[in-house]
């Protein structure tokens, strides 16, 4: 229940870093668990994938490394813009 | 390869504890002391205001911002004890109230006529303990129909507390509860956590509980 409210957290967190055309672009979301945040990596990867799942996203998928201390972060976001590189 | 990184490095609560403490010092700077109010479903949140607010609404102005998962039914109950409006938050499935959602709820409050402010949280021993909502404290409620192991089993929720409030006491000759076990585990994990033992429902110990509310509202009327 707690990792599915940091789940909407962390995709809310991403629709404001992105850009509406950015947002069905999105195909990876980096997030950093420490070991002492009181979530348990494996829920939080599982709400995100569903999560993620869904409008405005389009399946990207969760990266989630594990830390140690109480770290939460929203670490990357990585977009497939169908752009080659500069 | 058309794949971009976009770095971000942001703390996930990093947003809320912004929002928290633009509320935290707007609540300050009217003096208007704030109580965060968590337990898990059915402790008697709703009851133990509803009493509050009967009991001591002529002498005290309470704001109340009411958090459920759906309906609004705690603010309906609320609002039959005071001509004072009470904000319901329906959460749409969030497990808890964020900081977000407070400030909204504030902006149709009047603080320079409001003494205190209650936010009745989502029923919920887990997700609430995470989310700062600006409050000068949270006051876990506990009610006697559950297990008195329950501040050993979420021990965040009882050390993120200032008070806990241990309720229907008139249900202790009809249940196995050992209120003093009770006391004890969460004194394990938060040594300094005062009690209050109340029945929301019959008033016992409700003037403890009154002093406290007092005593927070002279010091934040003093600071």
């Amino acid at each position: 229940m707690h990792e599915m409210s940091v789940a909407m957290e962390i995709c809310r967190m991403a629709e404001e870093r992105l850009t509406p055309e950015q947002i069905p672009q999105l195909v990876e979301v980096g997030v950093e668990v420490g070991d002492d945040s009181g979530l348990e990596p494996e829920n939080l990867r599982f709400c995100l994938e569903a999560l993620l799942q869904h409008p405005p996203f389009v399946g990207a998928k969760p990266v989630i490394r594990r830390t140690a201390g109480d770290a939460l972060r929203l670490d990357y976001l990585e977009i497939d813009d169908g752009r080659p590189d500069d | 390869m058309a794949v971009r990184t976009i770095e971000v490095r942001e703390k996930v609560m990093a947003k809320n504890d912004e929002l928290a403490a633009e509320v935290r010092q707007k609540l300050a700077a009217a003096k208007v002391p704030s109580l965060n109010l968590v337990s898990s479903p059915g402790s008697g949140k709703t009851l133990l205001l509803e009493r509050t607010l009967a009991e001591l609404g002529q002498e005290l102005r309470f704001a109340v911002v009411t958090g459920d998962v759906q309906t609004q039914n705690d603010a309906d109950r609320l609002a039959k004890h005071t001509q004072r409006l009470v904000q319901a938050v329906v959460t749409n499935g969030a497990c808890h109230l964020d900081a977000r959602q407070v400030m909204e709820a504030l902006s149709v409050v009047d603080l320079a006529d409001t003494d205190m402010l209650f936010v009745e949280n989502v029923g919920n021993l887990v997700c609430p303990a995470s989310w700062d909502l600006g409050e000068v404290a949270k006051v876990v409620v506990l009610s006697v129909t559950e297990g008195e192991d329950k501040p050993l089993k979420y021990p965040k929720m009882f050390r993120m507390a200032e008070a806990a409030v241990i309720n229907k006491i008139d249900l202790l000759p009809y249940v196995p509860f050992d209120i003093e076990k009770a006391i004890g585990f969460a004194r394990e994990v938060n040594p300094a956590l005062r009690f209050f033992r109340t029945s929301a429902h019959t008033g016992a110990g409700m003037d403890e509980w009154y002093g406290y509310l007092r005593e927070k509202i002279a010091a934040a009327r003093a600071s």
